[in-house]
């Protein structure tokens, strides 16, 4: 283990990006990392707002074609390594969204977030439980440490 | 002062936030106009996250329709489905059982109290306030465990069904015992924070006066639900309702406007919400829960308003086959972002994301097509 990996064993920061879901999603993992019920911070899991410290980047939401090109900007902000998460139904396949125009491409949803940056990890669910978020972050730890 | 406007000669100076921004949950723009650090003008732009519900509803059946709603928010969706329900129910004329009836009431009422809490910590969050918004994050987390209970997942619970509620909903002996002891312990410690809340006497001086709406201004904007109720107006569409009509609650208002009147506002409503849990959870009909003997027939575009944690809900559409047409929605985020806008004028710019969050906003409610109408 190198000194990075070293250090960044003790301050994981999640950085959550929010695509234009329902807002359940979105409220579940600020719960699950944040509030003292599940308390991810104990595990030094921390919730980040700044690209530049993030390490996992967490993404809900079908991807608005107004927020293609914001979430993009925030992926390559993030420096290696960096490991991206895609939670929730609408963030794996679009959800309900996705069918709005049946198989015509749309113009207002450009998801699954697959389709616009790579994704390591996924957590379904509508809304996502937040046991499955720290399952699905945790799941990530043994490349993200491996890295340097 | 009666109104605030904001200033019309060019100001140079523009902040721009979003629509990823730390302090924003929800991706939206906000052009904030500043001189010497001061607020002139504040400009809400969204958009963001627009997805089009209303378009997906069109042509779908009634039922799907109804558990399409449900995505539009993840905060209120008991309230979207209760309300398109309701409109399905009022078009096919459906006399709903009244034990069903009761269930909807309370599931709403502690989807407010959980909104509630949400946006109460996320104002002493705001504040840098980190202890307050603990607290309220862990009392919030009981009512979710409830909702959880009751129907089944944490925050999209699918409560309501055309013609009462479904199965799962139902309540039974041990269900009402827990609410009964779970709600007794949140009120003791909801007591607890508006107690130690109004004692801090930085906390107070921080937001007494802080993010004023004017009455006037208010009505003039049309706003809704709390924000309104805070700058004295008792208006709750709940007293309407013939669903509220056999419970005993108070329309809670506060003066000013501000910072401080909005979250103290929050906090006594919650105390109604759980006394009307209590009065329903004492009076439970007995008898089915859902009436599935309907017809399905054509009819005109109706409407129908509830009350949600956020003020007036809108649903319309009408059937046609057993589908949905002409559908119309109107949260009430929407109707309050004209608050948000006026709200941090004249205000110190550090300020400005406490005036937009003391409206509550959500944004994904309120990406909606809208169109403008002006009337002189």
């Amino acid at each position: 283990m190198g000194i990075k990996s070293f250090s960044r064993a003790r301050a994981i920061h999640v950085m959550l990006v929010y695509t234009g879901g329902c807002n359940g999603c979105d409220i579940e993992i600020v719960n699950t990392i944040l509030s003292p019920r599940f308390d991810a911070e104990q595990y030094k899991v921390f919730l980040t707002w700044n690209p530049r410290e993030a390490d996992v980047l967490v993404v809900t939401g079908p991807v608005t074609a107004l927020n293609k090109e914001p979430l993009m900007k925030i992926y390559e902000a993030i420096p290696e390594p960096k490991l991206v998460v895609a939670a929730g139904s609408c963030a794996l396949m679009g959800g309900v969204y996705k069918n709005i125009h049946g198989d015509i491409p749309s113009e207002e949803i450009c998801g699954p977030v697959d389709q616009v940056i790579p994704v390591a990890a996924k957590v379904p669910g509508c809304a996502v439980r937040p046991q499955d978020v720290l399952a699905g972050v945790v799941s990530l730890l043994p490349t993200l440490l491996g890295a340097d | 002062m009666d109104e605030k406007l904001p200033r019309s000669e060019v100001i140079e100076t523009e902040i721009p936030l979003g629509p990823v921004h730390p302090a924003a949950l929800e991706p939206y723009r906000v052009r904030l106009f500043v001189e010497d650090e001061i607020v002139q003008e504040a400009e809400i732009t969204i958009g963001v996250n627009h997805r089009g519900v209303e378009r997906i509803m069109e042509g779908l059946p009634v039922e799907k329709a109804n558990a399409l709603t449900e995505k539009i928010c993840g905060i209120c969706s008991n309230a979207h489905v209760w309300n398109s329900v309701r409109t399905a129910e009022m078009a096919l004329d459906i006399e709903i059982p009244e034990r069903a009836s009761y269930i909807r009431i309370i599931m709403g009422e502690l989807e407010r109290l959980h909104s509630h809490f949400l946006y109460l910590a996320h104002g002493c969050e705001t504040l840098a306030h980190e202890t307050f918004s603990m607290r309220l994050f862990y009392l919030r987390e009981t009512i979710m465990e409830l909702l959880a209970m009751i129907g089944g997942n944490r925050v999209q619970y699918g409560c309501g069904i055309i013609g009462g509620v479904r199965p799962r909903c139902e309540l039974d002996d041990a269900k009402i015992a827990r609410i009964r002891t779970d709600l007794d312990a949140v009120e003791t410690k909801l007591a607890d924070f508006a107690d130690r809340f109004t004692s801090d006497t930085i906390v107070m001086s921080r937001i007494t006066g802080t993010g004023v709406l004017p009455q006037k201004q208010a009505l003039k904007l049309a706003v809704t639900g709390p924000t309104l109720r805070a700058t004295g107006v008792a208006n709750d569409v709940r007293v309407d309702m013939p669903e509220y009509e056999p419970f005993d609650f108070n329309i809670i208002t506060q003066e000013g406007g501000d910072v401080k009147a909005n979250l103290l506002i929050r906090v006594l409503e919650s105390f109604e919400s759980i006394k009307i849990i209590r009065q329903a959870l004492d009076n439970l009909p007995e008898g089915p829960i859902v009436d599935r003997t309907w017809e399905m027939v054509d009819s005109e575009p109706v409407h129908s308003y509830i009350e949600v944690p956020r003020g007036i809900l809108y649903h319309s559409y009408g059937l046609e086959d057993g589908k949905v047409r002409s559908c119309v929605i109107r949260t009430p985020s929407m109707a309050n972002i004209g608050a948000m806008q006026y709200a941090a004028i004249g205000n110190h710019v550090t300020d400005a994301q406490l005036c937009i969050v003391q409206c509550d906003p959500c944004f994904t409610c309120t990406d909606r097509a809208i169109e403008i109408i002006r009337r002189d």
